[in-house]
């Protein structure tokens, strides 16, 4: 045994268990799957009849497919995966009965599933991109880039309010389901008011906006400035709800 | 540790006397409760350097009172400090404090090593491999510390837990039923590692449920029946006054009925039940007996003379309980 005095340690030894975690569980490959979804739109695309723009086609699969419904369940399957079972199976008590601070630990998590989150969306979204445009980086280059900048902020305000979710809630899987296919998927296309409530919404808006295409286009997209503030500001507020709970919570 | 009255029942708050300088944990009026479902109730007590043993049925309260004392449940009322800090709220008391939880689960995909190294670097140890490898000395984890956790047995899983607890040499040690699992050779090797940690002026309180495993490591001990502290102070005092009624103990034997006739012949033996086989499990006889420490020492004798295999040897949870009632009437 030691003296308990400072030096150089591994960074983020939270993130580095999680991601070990992550490989050693199902999530990923659930997650994988759900990733994989644009690929499979593509494929069909790709033998299909191509009676719609290739451009085209990539709009609609984001904001049809990616936005409302893979994005928000990759991202809840992996942030309840992180901090979720941890609690259920009390593995947890070994990382708060530590000198670390529960902000560290939510940011570690966040961080890990962030990682995990972008790298399977982005390969995903990047590989249906190269099949629907047989291989060609073409004229659409700004519409990947929008989609995979867009994604970096849905996975940290999903990520974070996820990850909050799974510390209020034991049933959080279950309940992050119904917020993404009732609100994000449902409600949040239809209802005008809803919308604006909607992570998905701001992240459609970042897309738009940095897309700068006349064929990337939706209802009233909000300005790039304040979409990534909102998603930004969201993602901190959820942050720091979440260390607040983690502090505060029975862990029995 | 040096209790309010010992031994006696549950002092009232008025009568709880000051803490010592020299108390390490001090605990004041105690309560959790779950709606309507009285969990611990109105409990005092403070406890010094040295080992202590938290002694009560299952279901009594004991992992509530440490989970409490750990910081992991806020009380509903009352007030714990530790080293003289609040017990909840304040994570760089966890540099001070260690603690070994009952359950089993650890990350199975991590080694014995990894487990205790990522203890050590979350506690910010100057050399987190240095600290492991030591603390995993301690325990004897040593041979078995570069395999997965997974495919540990129960009793290295403990060891496991415990080596993560001593990484960072702490002053306060909590530790919940750390003998469950263990064969008798590691608990003869924990027991003999907890009276040490006590002799080095650390405090250690040890959860148990089983009576005669507390006197091999414990001075003191405090007893929980029902969430509440039936009995407090010098553990020899205590177990005289519970040896003097009449304990049921289970024994599980290859041969009951041989067993059984053999046991009759013994005075301290009151009366024999035949218990069914159940599950798996060997057919079984509950004993009462009227001197349940000789007991213990007398039936694994008697089992070889007989030339009957003995499975098992343990208090019957009831029984305890109505011990620990017995002890509280009588206080």
């Amino acid at each position: 045994m030691a003296g308990t005095t400072r030096a150089a340690r591994p960074p983020l030894p939270i993130a580095t268990l999680t991601l070990r975690q992550f490989a050693h569980g199902k999530a990923v490959r659930v997650v994988a799957l759900f990733a994989a979804v644009p690929v499979i739109f593509g494929l069909i695309y790709l033998i299909g009849s191509e009676t719609q723009g290739r451009l085209a086609f990539l709009h609609d699969l984001f904001r049809n497919g990616i936005a409302p419904t893979v994005l928000p369940m990759a991202i809840l399957i992996l942030a309840t995966n992180a901090l979720g079972n941890e609690i259920e199976d009390r593995t947890m008590v070994y990382l708060v009965l530590k000198p670390q601070s529960r902000l560290r630990i939510v940011l570690e998590k966040l961080l890990a599933v962030a990682a995990v989150a972008t790298l399977l969306l982005w390969a995903g979204t990047i590989v249906a991109y190269l099949i629907v445009m047989r291989g060609e980086a073409g004229d659409a280059l700004a519409v990947l880039v929008a989609m995979l900048v867009a994604e970096v902020f849905a996975v940290l305000a999903y990520g974070a309010l996820f990850l909050l979710l799974s510390l209020l809630i034991s049933r959080a899987l279950l309940a992050g389901i119904l917020y993404a296919l009732l609100w994000e998927t449902t409600f949040s296309r239809f209802i005008p008011g809803v919308r604006l409530l909607s992570v998905r919404h701001f992240v459609e808006s970042i897309y738009v906006r940095l897309a700068d295409n006349p064929v990337v286009t939706m209802d009233n997209p909000n300005r790039l400035v304040s979409a990534v503030a909102t998603l930004l500001i969201l993602a901190v507020l959820a942050t720091v709800a979440a260390a607040w709970r983690l502090r505060t919570m029975n862990l029995e | 540790m040096q209790i309010a009255e010992a031994p006696t029942r549950q002092p009232t708050p008025a009568a709880m006397p000051e803490a010592p300088p020299n108390a390490t944990v001090v605990v004041r009026n105690l309560s959790k409760w779950y709606g309507d479902v009285v969990a611990v109730s109105d409990v005092s007590f403070h406890v010094e350097p040295g080992v202590t043993a938290l002694l009560g049925p299952n279901g009594a309260g004991k992992s509530t009172t440490l989970e409490m004392l750990t910081g992991l449940l806020a009380p509903s009322q009352g007030e714990i400090r530790i080293l003289g800090r609040p017990a909840r709220g304040d994570v760089e008391l966890y540099r001070h404090v260690g603690m070994v939880p009952e359950q089993e689960t650890l990350y199975p995909f991590l080694t014995g090593r990894e487990f205790v190294e990522l203890n050590a670097v979350l506690q910010k140890l100057d050399d987190p491999a240095a600290a492991a490898h030591q603390a995993l000395a301690t325990v004897e984890l040593l041979d078995d510390a570069d395999r997965p956790v997974r495919g540990y047995s129960k009793g290295m899983r403990q060891r496991t837990k415990i080596a993560a607890a001593l990484v960072h040499d702490p002053d306060v040690l909590l530790m919940d039923e750390p003998l469950n699992g263990t064969d008798p050779l590691q608990r003869a090797r924990l027991i003999d590692l907890i009276r040490e940690l006590g002799r080095r002026g650390k405090t250690v309180i040890v959860s148990s449920h089983i009576l005669y495993e507390v006197e091999r490591f414990a001075d003191r001990i405090l007893v929980i029946n029902r969430g509440k502290l039936a009995a407090a102070g010098d553990f020899h005092a205590i177990r005289d006054r519970i040896d003097e009624h009449a304990r049921s103990v289970r024994l599980r034997c290859s041969d009951p009925r041989r067993l059984a006739a053999a046991l009759v012949q013994t005075p301290i033996v009151l009366s024999v039940r035949f218990e069914p086989p159940a599950g798996d499990l060997a057919p079984g006889l509950a004993v009462e007996t009227s001197d349940v420490r000789s007991f213990y020492r007398l039936a694994p004798a008697i089992a070889q003379r007989q030339d009957v295999h003995l499975y098992e040897v343990a208090a019957l949870d009831e029984s305890l309980a109505s011990v620990f009632a017995y002890v509280v009437e009588r206080g």
